[in-house]
């Protein structure tokens, strides 16, 4: 078995537990949103095996570009929509749990959108870990390694989790708005996300070092930690989870004198 | 040496709450080994200053992990006269004068997803919380029953044992 399999399931069952444990914190342990963790795990595999080459596939024929050529002899706009086919896509898939009626009555306000929307990307980024384990067990350089070498795919699924989680509750928050906030979630998700992709992409064209793709995605993941807090701060104060319900003042004085 | 006396019969020394918090620094120390083994195996192939970067930061990781769990014992607050000094080995050590402080309150804070040294059952250095701000942390929790003390500069989180006896005694004393 490639030593890769054992790291994928050591960084999901680390990443579950860590962003599930989080999110089970932060919302007033109500335990409530664990479930949804469930939800989003076979839906990379849908997306990546399913619907994207089928798609990419289609498009190919209508507009007569043959496919299995190398990005370098495609047309700017055919590759343009490749490199688009990812965010527009998988941020339309990730928040498909929400069909579900019981899934859909969770998001009664602001608070309940944004953690549903992060259960719901996490899910989405454990079922990427698997995905990607499995494309990169059918590479041979990378199946024979030993899976305790593979830190750095840890590290970067790991991260990856939130930074879904980011994007699906940007767009969730939008459905719970309604009206014109659906579009604009949606296309804020779709945004952060092809943000979240240009290295990578531009490193696989060749236009930029492959290990920049390593600091860009330690960056997305500091955004992703920075966008967290100011969303979760947003929605705390709204809900009030944030208040200290029992709060014992032991000793307060006014007349201390201010420092200079 | 008569003053020496006096001086420590006035300080009174409070020991904090008991917690298995030294079991995550040994942990985070293992973890950052099992990072550092394979870059270690796979030296060759990695460009110096990468495996400079990563086995430094390991390495630093596995160190301060076991040395803040062995100096986990030595955490304490110094009470007397003029000040409370909360100490956790020979790195931390913050000096809060009586004169200084506005307010204690016993609380839950509300942590932030930014990273500290805090782990279930320790919480040290400063800390960032969402509903607080940056406390600076000397404590054997990081969430639950925090005893903040507020002065103009700074906030700090302790967890006494006696929480009771420390506040009652530093009351005295800003009385006096």
């Amino acid at each position: 078995m490639p030593g890769i399999y054992i790291m994928a399931v050591i960084t999901m069952l680390a990443s579950a537990v860590f962003w599930g444990g989080m999110v089970h914190l932060f919302s007033g342990r109500t335990g409530r949103y664990l479930w949804l963790i469930m939800l989003g795990l076979p839906l990379s595999v849908v997306v990546n095996l399913g619907l994207k080459p089928a798609l990419a596939l289609w498009a190919g024929q209508i507009t007569n570009v043959p496919p299995g050529q190398g990005f370098s002899k495609l047309p700017w706009w055919f590759l343009f929509f490749l490199v688009m086919l990812t965010p527009v896509l998988e941020e339309l898939i990730k928040v498909t749990p929400l069909l579900l009626p019981r899934a859909r009555r969770r998001i009664q306000d602001r608070a309940a959108a944004f953690w549903v929307g992060i259960m719901l990307g996490v899910s989405f980024g454990l079922g990427e870990a698997a995905f990607v384990a499995y494309a990169a067990a059918q590479i041979p350089d990378y199946a024979s390694l030993p899976w305790y070498v593979l830190t750095g795919y840890a590290g970067e699924r790991f991260m990856m989790c939130l930074w879904h989680g980011i994007m699906t509750c940007v767009f969730v928050m939008g459905l719970q708005r309604r009206g014109g906030w659906r579009v604009v979630g949606y296309l804020a998700a779709i945004s952060l996300h092809a943000l979240g992709n240009a290295a990578p992409v531009l490193a696989g064209l060749g236009f930029i070092p492959a290990w920049v793709t390593s600091l860009w995605i330690t960056g997305i993941f500091i955004l992703a930690a920075f966008l967290f807090e100011r969303l979760r701060r947003q929605v705390g104060r709204e809900s009030g989870i944030t208040q200290s319900a029992g709060e014992i003042v032991y000793f307060a004085r006014a007349d201390v004198p201010k420092q200079p | 040496m008569e003053r020496a006396n006096q001086i420590e019969k006035t300080i009174r020394i409070f020991k904090p709450r008991s917690s298995y918090g030294w079991t995550w620094l040994i942990a985070i120390a293992l973890l950052s080994l099992i990072t550092l083994a394979p870059t270690i195996q796979s030296a060759e192939k990695i460009q110096p200053p990468v495996l400079l970067l990563t086995a430094g930061l390991a390495g630093a990781v596995f160190i301060g992990g076991f040395a803040l769990a062995f100096w986990f014992p030595t955490m304490r607050y110094e009470l007397d006269e003029q000040t409370l000094t909360l100490r956790y080995g020979p790195v931390l050590n913050y000096r809060i004068p009586l004169s200084q402080i506005r307010n204690i309150r016993r609380r839950d804070l509300s942590l932030t997803i930014w990273s500290s040294i805090r782990f279930p059952g320790i919480a040290l250095f400063t800390v960032p919380y969402s509903d607080v701000g940056n406390v600076k942390m000397c404590a054997t929790a990081a969430m639950k029953g925090i005893l903040l003390v507020e002065t103009d500069k700074a906030k700090f989180g302790i967890t006494p044992a006696d929480e009771e006896g420390l506040v009652t005694a530093i009351q005295a004393r800003i009385v006096e």
